[in-house]
């Protein structure tokens, strides 16, 4: 595919806290990179067209499916991922450990998107009702769990992370 | 770790935290297509746009031209390479008929997406393009899609060398049911219509094929529920030894079913990485995972009553259309089906029909539930039909016709035998957790107001851990526990996870054998290499088989450990105690030594203290659970079952009349799955299953055209339930143990689609009865509902 070398386009994207300089086809999806050149394997292919939510990240800070946001739109970005939110030293984040302790996942291929998207959440809203849990969560679906375990996860997300708010 | 346990206490029973959750939360667990190898390459597989076409040609040449592509193959060509694929559960066993099932289409495509040619390329983006640039020239032939027609006279075999499109018919026949139906007081006829909808893991399947250069063997890293069986499958079909086949099944990211083998796909990947000796991997995207079928059947449920309203025979004559012939074990959920009739009820007299149909439609595979759900959904519609006929409750109907708690074991007519239960039990705590007096009320008020409540209750027997004689679907199984020199453990076993944590529940029990801390256990499962011979997951039976095999296991090496402990402490045996890791006895005072210091010396004392065991600390042990039988009785019948699961589900919706729309407003399920090893587990699993049974009733829908072209392609067109469509579950466990399992277990990952569907199903008809509005059909989408509601009101302005 040499042929389309010359229409690729240079990107900058930060993430997880690292810095790339990337040269990408424009059929590529921000999930191809993250997965085939940077190794985040965490983010994972469901559907390929947007509706499952397995593939979610942040961009900018805003939950974004990555299979359907093509990579050459990207010129600087700053990329979080699933891999992005525990410590170094492999200590999770609260929304993690929440997760963990309340069974908020099974086979855990949709965990790092409904993680992502709930993290969104609870950091503009440290109280949310069940309503707003659906609204943030629509794009994400769950196939184990019937999300009656994920709405007792975000809700123990909000108590550890903002102790005062309850 | 564990929520209030005290370190005396037993793991079994906890809501321990599971181990294997962790690595998903933070981004590291690895799912099959998480690997990639030096020198990977990429499949793309070319499927036929027709249910039924005679392939005239395949022209490859344009495909091979293309720079990065390695190797482009017709289903001939493949042919050639290979023996039919080995069917997981072969039909000629029980009458049926067989036929040779190739990996691809060869000279006639007789689905939509039946593979039919390959291409092997350096990425999944040039394989995909040169796979466009393949020529197949097709004649179409006129496709049989529907079960009825397929059946009907003179309709053409989809199957060239068969009489007729019925892979196997079965009766299941027990007393005069000729003479219940001619002394019946009432009979109630409900024509039930149950549709394809299928389980649809998060995560599609996945091969990835490496050739091992150096022992001249394949590894194939994929996702696989049954890892033994299948490399068995792969020998034969590939023509290879066994021995030279390892599977590597790693965290699976969803299953239900879907996952078990006999997919084309799993021998067709084997082959290239055979033929290229370079890694070959194929991710299969939704709209493959969408080809494969569950569930469509249409019953003719008949049940006699006599005037007290007692249950005195049962019919039901239903068709299953399992799509194309295929080595799945998909059309098996037809066989259980009719074998798990009349389910929880009492009525001997039965004459049952299975007919499983093949037509052009894709094929089936195993779904969570395996037929016994769609039992389920034809009693159950039947139930709540006969109930508003007799003008009835429906909870009396029930009662009064469930097998009671005093006549188990119970002998099913068709040969079952159900292991213990307390149905009316359950279904009253069911009842009692919704609120059910609660909920009449609040219908009553709503219907003043114009607003159309439905209650709605199902029963769902799910009979668990099943094994088939002659097939490598055990009821057995098989794990090795290895304490290692510093007194840490790893569990090596036959069953896998499709997700469900049930390494977890098999750390509790094994940490409850030996005394220990959990931390100290690692479970490992999947690998072929590694675990001893065993036969996957399937049929609830994981933590069942791989618990109590692991738990007798765990004794043995714990009866070795003891010894030595006495041996070191110059005590006898029955003297020692073991808490937090420290073992002393009550015949010498303050002597202690740590369980690893035993675990060391029993390493490296073999000569003296340890002398009396043989080392390693080591045991493989197999539960074979005592409840199957495979020794026919004088009917000629078998109990492939150990264990009889059972559970009632209820829901409450409101039915927007003007619209069809149905909005869920409560929902619970009781449960009685024996003893839970760990009850945050066992409500996942419950909750799961009612989202998967509720979204199949609603909005779940695989479609085709007249011509069998599947329209369903993603998940805008197959909506599965959101969050938002979810109310919370009221959760009960209402527990029987199993006379005969260890600790009584029962299984509890499989029940509940088929209750749940039929519970939704029942609610609906429950809130349009003041419209005398009736719907067996599912699903339930608000064109339906609606259409019903304005065809009564039509029918009635005609009166």
């Amino acid at each position: 595919m040499e042929d389309l070398l010359d229409i690729s386009a240079l990107i900058q994207l930060r993430v997880d806290g690292q810095f790339h300089e990337l040269d990408v086809l424009p059929s590529r999806t921000l999930l191809d990179v993250l997965r085939d050149d940077l190794g985040k394997k965490g983010t994972h292919l469901g559907c390929k067209t947007g509706h499952c939510g397995a593939c979610t990240v942040m961009i900018d800070g805003k939950v974004a499916k990555s299979c359907i946001t093509m990579a050459a739109t990207l010129s600087r970005a700053e990329i979080t991922t699933i891999e992005g939110l525990a410590d170094d030293d492999g200590s999770m984040h609260p929304i993690q450990q929440a997760f963990w302790d309340e069974a908020g996942l099974q086979c855990g291929y949709c965990a790092p998107g409904i993680v992502l998207s709930s993290l969104e959440l609870i950091q503009d809203n440290h109280n949310p009702s069940t309503k707003d849990m659906e609204v943030a969560l629509a794009g994400n679906l769950c196939r184990c769990t019937g999300y009656q375990s994920i709405k007792r996860s975000v809700t123990e997300a909000c108590v550890r992370m903002y102790p005062e708010k309850k | 770790m564990t929520k209030g346990k005290k370190p005396s206490e037993s793991y079994v029973g906890k809501s321990v935290r599971a181990k294997e959750a962790r690595a998903p939360l933070i981004g590291k667990a690895k799912y099959t297509n998480d690997y990639s190898f030096e020198g990977q390459l990429y499949a793309y597989i070319l499927r036929s746009p027709h249910a039924a076409a005679k392939i005239n040609s395949v022209d490859l040449s344009g495909a091979k031209k293309i720079s990065g592509v390695h190797l482009a193959l017709c289903g001939r060509d493949v042919f050639e390479h290979t023996n039919g694929i080995t069917d997981h559960l072969n039909p000629a066993i029980f009458g049926g008929k067989s036929t040779r099932l190739p990996i691809m289409a060869v000279d006639e495509a007789w689905c939509y997406g039946q593979p039919v040619a390959i291409v092997i390329a350096e990425d999944e983006r040039t394989a995909r393009y040169a796979a466009s640039r393949i020529q197949v020239d097709y004649t179409p032939k006129e496709p049989v899609v529907d079960a009825e027609k397929a059946i009907a006279k003179g309709a053409r075999s989809v199957v060239p060398e068969w009489d007729d499109n019925v892979l196997i018919y079965v009766p299941f026949m027990n007393g005069d049911t000729q003479a219940a139906f001619d002394q019946a007081d009432k009979i109630v006829t409900t024509d039930v219509k149950i549709h394809r909808f299928s389980s649809q893991p998060m995560e599609t399947r996945c091969y990835n094929a490496v050739w091992e250069h150096d022992t001249e063997s394949i590894t194939l890293y994929g996702t696989c529920q049954n890892p033994h069986p299948l490399r068995l499958v792969l020998a034969e079909t590939l023509r290879m030894n066994e021995n030279k086949i390892r599977i590597i099944a790693s965290t699976i990211g969803g299953a239900f079913g879907l996952k078990m083998h006999g997919h084309p796909e799993e021998p067709l990947i084997c082959l290239m990485t055979k033929l290229i000796r370079r890694p070959v991997k194929w991710v299969e995207n939704r709209e493959e995972c969408l080809l494969i079928g569950a569930r469509e059947q249409q019953h003719k449920v008949e049940m006699a009553f006599d005037s007290d309203g007692n249950m005195t025979g049962l019919r039901d004559h239903f068709l299953a259309n399992i799509g194309a012939p295929s080595a799945c074990p998909g059309w098996g959920m037809a066989f259980l089906t009719g074998l798990t009739m009349p389910g929880p009820y009492k009525v001997e007299n039965i004459d049952v029909h299975m007919n499983a149909v093949t037509t052009n439609k894709p094929s089936w595979n195993a779904a969570r539930g395996y037929g016994k759900e769609s039992t389920a959904i034809a009693l159950e519609l039947a139930m709540d039909n006969a109930a508003r006929q007799f003008g009835i409750s429906p909870i009396d109907l029930r009662l009064k016709n469930f097998i009671t708690k005093e006549q188990f074991p119970y002998p099913s007519p068709t040969g079952l035998v159900y292991d213990s239960g307390d149905y009316g039990g359950v279904l009253l705590k069911a009842l009692e957790t919704i609120g059910y007096e609660d909920w009449k009320d609040k219908q009553k008020a709503a219907l003043a107001e114009g607003r159309h409540i439905g209650i709605g209750m199902a029963f769902e027997l799910t009979p668990e851990g099943g094994t088939i004689p002659g097939t490598m679907v055990a009821g057995y199984d098989s794990s090795s526990v290895r304490v290692g020199p510093d007194g840490t453990v790893r569990v090596l076993t036959g069953i896998t996870s499709p997700g469900t944590h049930n390494g977890t529940a098999i750390a509790q029990i094994v940490a409850d054998e030996l005394g220990i801390d959990m931390d100290r256990i690692e479970v490992l499962q999947g690998d072929t290499n590694s675990s001893p011979y065993g036969f996957g997951n399937y049929s609830g039976r994981s933590t069942i088989v791989g618990g109590g095999s692991a738990a007798l296991a765990a004794k043995d090496v714990r009866d070795k450990i003891n010894a030595v402990a006495a041996a070191l402490l110059e005590v006898e045996i029955d003297t020692l105690s073991l808490s937090e890791g420290v073992f002393s006895s009550s015949d010498n005072g303050d002597a202690t030594v740590t369980f690893a210091e035993v675990c060391y010396a029993s390493y490296t004392r073999a000569y003296d203290v340890a002398m009396c065991i043989d080392p390693p600390l080591e045991a493989t042990r197999t539960f074979k659970p005592p409840g199957i039988s495979h020794l026919p009785d004088e009917n000629g019948r078998i109990n492939p079952y150990p264990s009889y699961s059972n559970a009632v589900y209820v829901v409450v919706c409101e039915v927007d009349t003007e619209t069809g729309k149905i909005d869920l407003l409560s929902l619970a399920a009781a449960h009685d799955c024996g003893k839970v090893i760990n009850p945050i587990l066992v409500e996942g699993q419950v909750c799961g299953a009612f989202a998967m049974g509720l979204g199949g009733a609603l909005t779940e829908d695989v479609q085709y055209d007249a011509n069998g072209v599947q329209l369903t392609k993603s998940f805008k067109d197959y909506v599965m339930l959101r969050m938002a469509d979810m109310p919370l579950v009221g959760m009960a466990h209402h527990d029987s143990p199993n006379p005969d399992n260890y600790l009584g277990l029962k299984g509890a990952g499989e029940a509940g689609v088929g209750g749940s569907a039929a519970a939704l199903v029942n609610a609906v008809n429950n809130a349009l009865e003041p419209l005398e509005v009736v719907i067996h059909e599912m699903p339930l989408t608000p064109s339906r509902v609606w259409s019903a509601i304005q065809n009564a009101n039509n029918s009635e302005g005609v009166k």
